[in-house]
Formats: structure tokens, C-alpha cells, sequence
């Protein structure tokens, strides 16, 4: 019954109209007086509101009816209070905006990292035991065994690099991309398709030519920039490194593999095998195999199966660390991203829960005190016939109306959140911030919006319908007292705000602590007044010439006689750079190792002021025809001295036949420099001198594919990088386009998860702190007005102001001193989730709970004096005749 | 006479149903009738009787005619529909049922 309830509603007070008649008129016929039947009547029929409610209920669709009038009910009853309105509003919407900014992007980066179909069945393949966690880790000898004698997977997918820098030339200049090499079934076992064109024609990888020979297929990106997002694109010729490619499909826009770390375009290219892939050595090609799993069988059991057909083909090896490779079978999507970053995501979804905690009850306990305001208008309208629960659910109304707008207001802010962030966010997380509100994400909000009102306002709501009516009836006046439960009850509320919000702060104090400690550690180098410049080295444009004498030394002498230039170096990559790895496996003195190689010239070292342990830097007299030197750094050091103690020992040792007729000996020990992160030791290390690299030495290839530029400069930056830019794009047209950074700047961006974290914690904790403290606000100021006239009587008997203030001030101590209390126990006992991110400092720091706490007493405490001076200066004449 | 007795639960309907079996009823006159045959024991509080009227009338098992009264005014007259008359022999049949077997333990004891 959902139509002409109005009708049916008249009839219905009709029909107990009739019925109330005939109870009177049955009484009148008992032989009482006309009063007394209707009044005996009237009792029999108890209350005729409520029946009728009871009646209707019955109708079926009644709450929709129910529903609008609380709605508007609510509406209107908001709008006429507009503090309170806009306080809880406001809170909430903090609250939900934390949690729900931080939720899309869990979503995002950590729930469903990829857009790939059926993202549980795609599994990762890598050979470990070396480079151990080194995605590109296969060799193609293995990967072939493996797709013959395995049962557990549907398809195999092989993809490698094409290595080095890649060029490609569309309409305009030419634009370094990242070239992808992959077997033609890649985007079978991705299940994705090209939005322009199609995919690579079915055919297994070999080392002769094929179909697919000379095809590319674009990604979205470098369609776009490149090629204008001409639609007709396919069938054309692209050159890249100057060959020719036929453009046979374009991806579609985010689609990305494997995953991209910097914001170089991709495009994918047939790989084909060379005779190097035929080897079982260090020299042998690596690739990465991505494999789609068949449907049913689970990763353990490709595990066990990839387990024993290893045992069988390690066995070939003779190098006793290829012997020892496992083979482990990865989910894709766990590939995605960093352990650590993914962490300190989850940490941060539970910090930005706790404000939303925080949030939620400073909510509940304004909705509390709205509601002891209101006992009088809930009493009215309980005597006039309201059930309690129908009291309620017009309540909870209110509570949906508040937090449905906070929620609209939370996305707002969330969305602003996520675009501020998207910018601020470090390089090289490999977060994905562009976000969108899609349906999990609406689903979250809708989950966190009626979990909102559950927290705030079912509690309280029902805390004032229980209430009894007749006293609220009786007391009348509008400072009546409340009870003394509540009063406890809305002090536990903010000491609780206290103690979640000194949680937040401890941890945001601890890693403000880890960054500063962080800041502090003697990197092994100078950082200021240093412009690095990270070039994209078109190294297709010198084949078969010297790239060093062609293009770096030159290049680099017009940068030192740039004015206001005091050094001027190259390094295949800055410390902490994290841009491009070269990593150099060697054997030496009977062991093998991993060592990151660097190429320098030896200004370089003017640049950073990189001391040294022992030994010597590279001079000019370091030449190509000169004996061929190396420079290492003390974690080489480590593992190679003859006397472990004493680096210089390692000096005039021959470590490698760089030459053919010489051999390169150690000359100099470098001290300590951080790589990767400050917060991991050095890796070892070993560098090549620049100038005596040719096309005759050995590391030719890896020793000049990547290059920054370091400057020392007291000019003013945004003065130097255009003239900079000027002399690189002059040296090659690619190089214009360099990433130009300083160098102080590149170790702020190492901070990584750190800063990430530290920032939105320094958001949330200072959110949490304002929160509570007008959590605490409210709760005194509130309690003052209510005790106008108790304050008024007890100045008039006597009492001193300064009596008062303390009064009150006594009150927001013990409030406090609870709350910090139970805060420094919560922080104890969620030490576990900041832990992993702290560097130098414990995470039970004395300094900073101590620290954390006295900004926490000192500003509530400020909170308080406000209403405690208002306390003191009641006007006993004032208060005593407002009555 | 003492209070009187509040229903069982659930009985309700079965007694507004057989009442109005022999004729076409009025709530008041149901609510009479109840507290009649029952030697004033039951009595209906109209806080149950409309609410189980409009419930029953949802259901399909009672309709209701506007109609006028013995005082001549109009009144809502309830009457049962062939599926009421159904229910109430299933019900009827439930309560002898219970009733038997409670009595069995009451007297028993």
C-alpha cells in the first residue's frame, strides 16, 4: 500500500473514531456521567497515536512514509542548528576523507594492483640464488626446459630488454623509450588486447627471423606524444635506433609491461634468440617469464612441479651459484610493489582509520550533548505518542543526514587529498596515484558512512530514548543537570579521543625522529650546490664511433667553462639516483660477486668531495693508453682484501682483463657512500675511469649506455639548468629533453616511504590533535553553560575566580592525564606497525612519547582555559536572574 | 475480578478470525464478542485488535466493507475470504493440538 495512504489514513482514524463512540456510549449506558465514559474510555483505549502508527505499520511501505518525514525532519533540524551542524559535519568529513583517500589507494596499489583479467591465476617465474630478488633473472636455456616439461601453467610468456637507451623517431625528434622484447604471446597470458591493430602473430621464440620480424607494437603513451594519436598509425614504419619497425598495435592507455619504474614510454618488439642465449653463464641474456597459471591449479603446486624440474636442470651448471638457483613461482601482482612501501600503506590505512576513530566519536559526543539538550523535545514527543523506537530511527535519521553530507564533503577532500599527493608523492614508489572513485571505492565509502552513523549515533540515540520521560517533563529548566553516568561517559569519550590521538602523534613523532636521523647520516659526500643532470643517451647515433670522444668529453668541457661552474663530472649515476643499475658479476680471489659498476671522470670527485680510504682518485693522467685503472669502495673492500682490516691492502691488486693486453689494477679506496637508500649500507662497488673507456675495453657497452651529469655551482639553479640545457641539446638534439634535479633534491626523493609516510602522518596527527582538542573544548565549554547557575551561587557565597579556573582546568587535567595515559600504552602496544620504517630511534623513544605528550597536555590544557576563564567570570547577578 | 489475562501469543488471530466466521464484524463488536464468549475473561486491548485487523487484511484472509452500523453510522465491517477460512481450520486444528498436549502436562502435575 504505497499509494493514497493519505486516504487510507482518514479511514482508518474513522474507523477508531467509531470505536472510541461506542466505548463511550457503552459506558454512558453503565450509568456514567458523559465525562467520565470519555475519559474511561480514552484510558481503555491507551494511546491513540501510537495505535494508529502500530495499525499502519501493518500496511506494509509504511517506512517510506516514516522515512521522508524524518528526512526532512532531520534537514530542518540541522539547519537550525548550524554550529552544531557544521562541527560534526566538519569532523566526520576529516575523518572519512583520511580513510577514504588512504582506502582507493590501498585499492589501488595493493588490492587490485592490475587490470590484467583473472589477476590470481598470473604468476611470476624467477630464478633465485643470485641477484636474489632480480626479477630479470632467467636464462632462455631454463625458460625452454620449463614451458616443455611443466603441466601447471596455460601459457608461458618470455620477455626481455633490448638493453641500453632506446630511441624512437616518430613525427617529431626523436623520444628514448623503454624497448620491450617479448614472445608473441604475451598479451594471450596478460589477457589484454591492443585498442588499435592486433598482437604479435602466434609463434614460438627462436633464433631465426619470423612473422612478427621488424613489427612494433606502440604503447598509449608514446602513440600520443609521438605519433599525435594518429589513428592510421598502423602499417607505418617507425625507426627505432634508426631501423625501420612496422606499427602493427597500439596498447591501450595504463597498460604497462612489465611495470613501468620511471616515465619512460614502452614499446614491445618480437624477441628473437641470439647465440648468447645458448649459454649457462653470467653472460648469458636474462629475461623475465610471466606465466598464466591453468585454471585450478594453485601457486604451491607450481611451486612443487617448477621445484623438481629445477633440481633436474641445475645440475647442468658448473658455476656452483647457477646450481644453487631455485626457481620460485610469484604471484604477479605481489610483484608490483616494494615490501616495504606496501607496509607502509597498510600502516597508514590503519592511522588514517584511527583518525577516522577519532573522527567518529568527537561525533558521537557532540550528538550526546545535542541530545541531553533535546531531552525535553523527546520527552514532549514521547508523551505525545512517539515510540521509542520510532524516537530512534529518527534519530539514527539525523545521525545519516549528518554523515552522508560529511561523506560527500570526505570525498571532496579526499580527491583534493590524492591530487596533492599524486604530485608530492616520492619517485621511484612505483605508486600508482591516479586514483579514481569506481564501485569498491563507493562501496568502501557507503561501508564507512553507516559504520559512521553505528558509531555516533546509535549509542547515543539510544542512550536518549532510555531515558525516562516524566523527570525530563518535570525539571523543566534548560540547565537542569544531567546525570552523572553521562557526564562520565562523555569524559571517557575524550579521554579516548586523547589516547588515539597520542598514538598518531607518537608515531608521527617517531618518524619525524627516523627523517632527521636519516638527514643526519654522513653520507660519504657533499650534497649542496650540486646540479645533476640525467642524460638519455642516444647511443644509436654513434654507433661504430667512440661515444666517449664523441660526445661525452666534448660535452663535458663546454659544461666546465659554463660560467659560475667551479667542477664539472660525469657518473653513470649519481649516489642515490636510483635511475640505472649496472651491475658487474665477477670472480675474484676463488669468489664470485655482484658489484655495482660506475663509470667516472675524475672531476667527479671534486664535485662530491667523495674522500678516500686509501689510495687515489683517477687524474688526468689516467688515459686510454695508460695502464688501466679501478677505483673500489670499502664494501668491496670487505669482501676482497687480503687483510680485512686494512683496505689499503687491496691496492695494486689486477682485478679484471678490461683490455685484452692489460689487466685493471686497484688504485684507491673510496670511503663510505650510500647507494641506494641511506638506510642501507653500501653494496659493493667498483669504478671505471671515463677516459679510458674504447670501444676496445670490454665494458664499452655498459660503461657509456647511461651517464649523469654532475655540476658544482654557486649560481643560482634556475639561472644555470637553461643555459645547461642549452649546451646539451647542442651536444645532441635527445638531450634537451634531460632530467635536470639538484642534488640536494635527489636525496630528499630517497627518502622514499619514509617521507610519504611522515608526511600524511604529520597530516593525520595534526588532524587528530585539532580534533581532540575540540573534542575538548566542547565538552568543558558545554559543561560551563550548564553550570551557569551553580558557578553564578558559588562566587555569591564566596568562591575566588582563580577557585574556578581550576575548578575547570582540574577537570581537563584528569580528562588528559587519562587519555595520554592509555595513548602511551596504545603506542606500546602498535609499535610493531611503525618499527619497520624507523631508522636510529627505537620504537618505545622515551624523547618523543615524552615530547608527543607534553604537546598533547600543553595544548589541551590551552583548550581548557578558555572555558575555564569564561568559568570565572560568571556574573553571580547575571546567572542567578536568568533563571 | 483480577486483571485479565493476556493473550497467548499468537492466538489472537485465530479468535478474530472464528468470530467474525458467522458474520460480517465491526472492530468494537469483535473485541465485545471476544470478551462475551469468553465469560469477560479475554479482553482485547485495541492496541492489538487494529494492528491484527489491518495485518490480517494485508494478508488476504479478512476483507473489509464500509457499511452502516447498528447506530447507523458507518463502520468498517470485517468478513473472511475463502484462504482465511482456510487458515483458520489450520489453525483451529494447531490449537487443539497445543491445547491438548498442554493440558496433558498441566493436569498431569
Amino acid at each position: 500500500m504505497l499509494f493514497r495512504r493519505r486516504d487510507a489514513a482518514s479511514r482508518l482514524d474513522d474507523e477508531l473514531r467509531f470505536h472510541l463512540e461506542r466505548q463511550v456510549a457503552e459506558n454512558v449506558a453503565a450509568g456514567m456521567s458523559a465525562e467520565e465514559a470519555r475519559a474511561a474510555a480514552l484510558r481503555t483505549f491507551g494511546n491513540p497515536a501510537l495505535l494508529r502508527d502500530r495499525a499502519q505499520a501493518t500496511w506494509g511501505w509504511g517506512w517510506v512514509g516514516s522515512l521522508r518525514g524524518d528526512l526532512a525532519y532531520a534537514v530542518r533540524s540541522l539547519r537550525r542548528a548550524p554550529g552544531f551542524a557544521i562541527a560534526a559535519i566538519g569532523t566526520l568529513s576529516v575523518g572519512i576523507g583520511a580513510a577514504a583517500a588512504m582506502f582507493s589507494v590501498v585499492d589501488r596499489a595493493l588490492i587490485r594492483p592490475t587490470t590484467f583479467g583473472e589477476p590470481d591465476r598470473l604468476v611470476q617465474i624467477r630464478e633465485g640464488g643470485r641477484a636474489s630478488k632480480n626479477v630479470w633473472n632467467d636464462l632462455w636455456l631454463d625458460i625452454d626446459e620449463w614451458s616443455r616439461r611443466s603441466r601447471s601453467f596455460e601459457q608461458m610468456a618470455v620477455v626481455g630488454s633490448m638493453g641500453g637507451r632506446n630511441f624512437i623517431e616518430g613525427k617529431s625528434a626523436a623520444v628514448q623509450v623503454e624497448g620491450i622484447t617479448t614472445s608473441s604471446n604475451l598479451l594471450d597470458v596478460l589477457r589484454t588486447a591492443p585498442i588499435l591493430g592486433h598482437g604479435f602473430a602466434p609463434e614460438p621464440v627462436s633464433s631465426s627471423a619470423g612473422r612478427n620480424t621488424g613489427t612494433v607494437i606502440l604503447g598509449y603513451a608514446i602513440w600520443r606524444t609521438a605519433f599525435g594519436g594518429d589513428d592510421a598509425v598502423i602499417g607505418k614504419f617507425a625507426r627505432i635506433n634508426g631501423n625501420p619497425y612496422t606499427v602493427i598495435g597500439v596498447m591501450p592507455r595504463g597498460f604497462a609491461f612489465p611495470k613501468q619504474s620511471q616515465a619512460v614510454p614502452q614499446v614491445w618488439l618480437p624477441l628473437t634468440l641470439n647465440d648468447t642465449d645458448s649459454r649457462r653463464d653470467y653472460s648469458a641474456p636474462t629475461y623475465q617469464v610471466v606465466a598464466r597459471l591453468k585454471s585450478g591449479v594453485t601457486i604451491a603446486s607450481a611451486q612443487s612441479e617448477m621445484s623438481a624440474i629445477q633440481k633436474t636442470i641445475a645440475p647442468a651448471y658448473a658455476d656452483p651459484d647457477f646450481r644453487n638457483a631455485q626457481a620460485s613461482v610469484v604471484r604477479y601482482s605481489d610483484t608490483l610493489i616494494d615490501a616495504d612501501v606496501s607496509k607502509a600503506l597498510w600502516a597508514l590505512l590503519a592511522a588514517s582509520g584511527v583518525l577516522w576513530l577519532i573522527a567518529a566519536v568527537n561525533a558521537a559526543n557532540l550528538l550526546l550533548a545535542r541530545g541531553t539538550a533535546r531531552r525535553r523535545e523527546i520527552a514532549v514527543r514521547g508523551a505525545l505518542g512517539a515510540s521509542r523506537p520510532r524516537i530512534a530511527q529518527q534519530l539514527m535519521i539525523e545521525g545519516l543526514v549528518l554523515s552522508a553530507s560529511a561523506t560527500v564533503l570526505g570525498v571532496c577532500l579526499a580527491d583534493a587529498g590524492i591530487r596533492l599527493a599524486r604530485n608530492a608523492a616520492p619517485p621511484g614508489l612505483g605508486l600508482d596515484l591516479s586514483t579514481h572513485v569506481d564501485v569498491t571505492v563507493l562501496a568502501g565509502l557507503c561501508v564507512l558512512t553507516l559504520l559512521s552513523v553505528l558509531v555516533s549515533t546509535a549509542w547515543p540515540a539510544a542512550i536518549v530514548v532510555r531515558a525516562p520521560i516524566e523527570p525530563a517533563l518535570k525539571q523543566g529548566s534548560l540547565q537542569a543537570g544531567t546525570g552523572r553516568r553521562q557526564h562520565i561517559l562523555r569524559g571517557a569519550l575524550v579521554s579516548i579521543e586523547i589516547a588515539m590521538s597520542l598514538t598518531l602523534l607518537v608515531a608521527c613523532g617517531l618518524l619525524l625522529r627516523t627523517i632527521y636521523t636519516l638527514r643526519h647520516v654522513p653520507l660519504g659526500y657533499r650534497t649542496d650546490h650540486i646540479v645533476v643532470a640525467n642524460l638519455n643517451i642516444p647511443s644509436f647515433r654513434f654507433k661504430g664511433q667512440n661515444i666517449v670522444q664523441s660526445l661525452y668529453l666534448p660535452m663535458l668541457d663546454r659544461v666546465q667553462h659554463l660560467h659560475g661552474v667551479q667542477a664539472a663530472g660525469l657518473m653513470s649515476e649519481v649516489p642515490l639516483g636510483n635511475t640505472f643499475h649496472i651491475l658487474l658479476s665477477l670472480r675474484m680471489n676463488g669468489g664470485g660477486v655482484v658489484a655495482e659498476m660506475k663509470t667516472v671522470t675524475p672531476d667527479i670527485q671534486r664535485v662530491f668531495g667523495f674522500k678516500m680510504l686509501a689510495g687515489r682518485f683517477y687524474n688526468h693522467q689516467d688515459k686510454p693508453n695508460s695502464a688501466p685503472v679501478v677505483v673500489v669502495n670499502p664494501a668491496f673492500a670487505r669482501l676482497f682484501a687480503p687483510n680485512k682490516l686494512d683496505p689499503s691492502s687491496l691496492i695494486g691488486l689486477s682485478m679484471w682483463s678490461v683490455r685484452k693486453d692489460a689487466s685493471a689494477h686497484i688504485v684507491g679506496v673510496l670511503d663510505n657512500e650510500r647507494q641506494k637508500a641511506i638506510s642501507q649500507p653500501s653494496q659493493p662497488e667498483v669504478e671505471f675511469c671515463l677516459c679510458q673507456v674504447t670501444q676496445d675495453t670490454r665494458n664499452y657497452g655498459p660503461a657509456t649506455t647511461a651517464m649523469d651529469l654532475a655540476i658544482r655551482t654557486d649560481r643560482p639553479t634556475s639561472e644555470i639548468i637553461p643555459e645547461l640545457r642549452d649546451i646539451l641539446r647542442n651536444a645532441s638534439p635527445e638531450l634537451g629533453g634531460a632530467q635536470i634535479s639538484t642534488m640536494d633534491q635527489i636525496v630528499e626523493d630517497s627518502y622514499g616511504s619514509q617521507r610519504l609516510a611522515t608526511h600524511l602522518l604529520e597530516i593525520f596527527g595534526g588532524s587528530a590533535l585539532l580534533l581532540c582538542l575540540a573534542g575538548l573544548y566542547g565538552l568543558l565549554a558545554y559543561v560551563v553553560a550548564q553550570r551557569t547557575r551553580e558557578l553564578g551561587v558559588r562566587i555569591a557565597l564566596g568562591a575566588s575566580r582563580g577557585n574556578l579556573v581550576w575548578m575547570v582546568l582540574r577537570q581537563a587535567g584528569a580528562m588528559l592525564l587519562i587519555g595520554v595515559a592509555a595513548g602511551a600504552g596504545l603506542a606500546l602496544a602498535s609499535k610493531r606497525l611503525v618499527s619497520g620504517f624507523l631508522y636510529g630511534v627505537s620504537a618505545h623513544d622515551g624523547w618523543t612519547f615524552a615530547a608527543s605528550a607534553i604537546l598533547l597536555l600543553a595544548s589541551g590544557m590551552l583548550a581548557a582555559y578558555f572555558p575555564a576563564y569564561r568559568a570565572a567570570s560568571v556574573d553571580p547577578m547575571e546567572a542567578l536572574r536568568a533563571e | 475480578m483480577g486483571k485479565p489475562s493476556d493473550l497467548v501469543q499468537g492466538t489472537l488471530d485465530l479468535l478474530i478470525l472464528k468470530t467474525i466466521a458467522l458474520e460480517p464484524m465491526h472492530g468494537w463488536a469483535i473485541a465485545r464478542r471476544i470478551q462475551q464468549l469468553s465469560n469477560e475473561v479475554l479482553q482485547v486491548q485495541q492496541g492489538s485488535l487494529y494492528p491484527a485487523l489491518h495485518r490480517l487484511e494485508q494478508q488476504g484472509w479478512i476483507k473489509a466493507k464500509w457499511m452502516e452500523s447498528e447506530t447507523g453510522r458507518q463502520a468498517k465491517f470485517y468478513s473472511l475470504t475463502g484462504a482465511g477460512r482456510a487458515q483458520m481450520e489450520k489453525e483451529s486444528a494447531n490449537w487443539s493440538r497445543l491445547s491438548a498436549a498442554i493440558n496433558l502436562i498441566v493436569s498431569e502435575a
